[in-house]
């Protein structure tokens, strides 16, 4: 079911139907999902992630993402590897969306399926807060008052 | 030998553009040319920055070479 050819030509696929992507487009975050489920999975788990109104302090009137795409599809290619290293699930999807976003619009889809629940739950979890870590995106934040660019608070080490 | 250096949010910001090319001695290490790149553009000091060649995060030891592609960010704030 996985298997049709993605017309994104900034997706990438492998052989388990994993894929990661980066788009323009808005989410259909239900359409990304279903895309993850192979026959042996018995849970999908899915980070629908969007775009909130209030952080600290200031009221966000919308959001504007960018990313070093060549480099941020390298690292959530290395991601989608290493949560297969670390988790017993079968397929993953990861979408995160640039450009202009409203308050309530997703951001970010992550969906990962399993046999069993709890290794989707997990790895959801840690794919997400690895995201964050290391795929090079970032978020403007326009708001009353001004704009910042949101600068993340967590280490990167290069790999050899 | 000839880098492009590439800019992204802050730092674009920062520096007023998204790519520029600059020279270096052969043989030069990376941590060298961030080093010069960021006293070419003090404003970037004011932020913790990362750094990438060839689309993979530096260590700062990587030794460069004609062509390659560096980049100068700061933290990434994606998701």
């Amino acid at each position: 079911m996985s298997d049709k050819e993605i017309q994104n030509p900034k997706s990438k696929i492998q052989n388990r139907s994993d894929f990661y992507e980066i788009t323009n487009e808005s989410l259909d975050v239900g359409a990304i999902a279903r895309r993850v489920v192979p026959a042996s999975c018995g849970a999908i788990v899915t980070l629908d992630g969007f775009v909130r109104q209030f952080t600290k302090g200031r009221e966000t009137e919308y959001l504007v993402y960018e990313a070093y795409e060549p480099m941020a599809l390298k690292e959530m290619e290395k991601l989608v590897a290493r949560a297969h290293e670390e988790f017993e699930i079968e397929n993953v999807g990861i979408v995160h969306r640039l450009g202009k976003l409203e308050i309530g619009e997703t951001s970010v889809v992550i969906s990962v399926a399993s046999p069993h629940r709890r290794a989707a739950f997990e790895a959801c979890e840690w794919l997400i807060k690895e995201l964050k870590r290391t795929v090079p995106i970032w978020k403007k934040e326009v708001y009353r008052g001004g704009e910042i660019w949101i600068e993340g608070d967590s280490q990167v080490k290069s790999e050899k | 030998m000839k880098v492009s250096v590439l800019f992204f949010g802050a730092t674009a910001d920062e520096v007023g553009e998204r790519e520029i090319n600059l020279e270096f001695s052969d043989n030069a290490k990376a941590s060298d040319a961030f080093g010069e790149i960021v006293s070419k553009f003090p404003r970037l000091a004011s932020h913790k920055l990362l750094f990438a060649v060839n689309q993979e995060y530096a260590s700062g030891d990587e030794i460069i070479s004609d062509g390659d592609e560096l980049a100068v960010f700061t933290a990434v704030s994606g998701g």
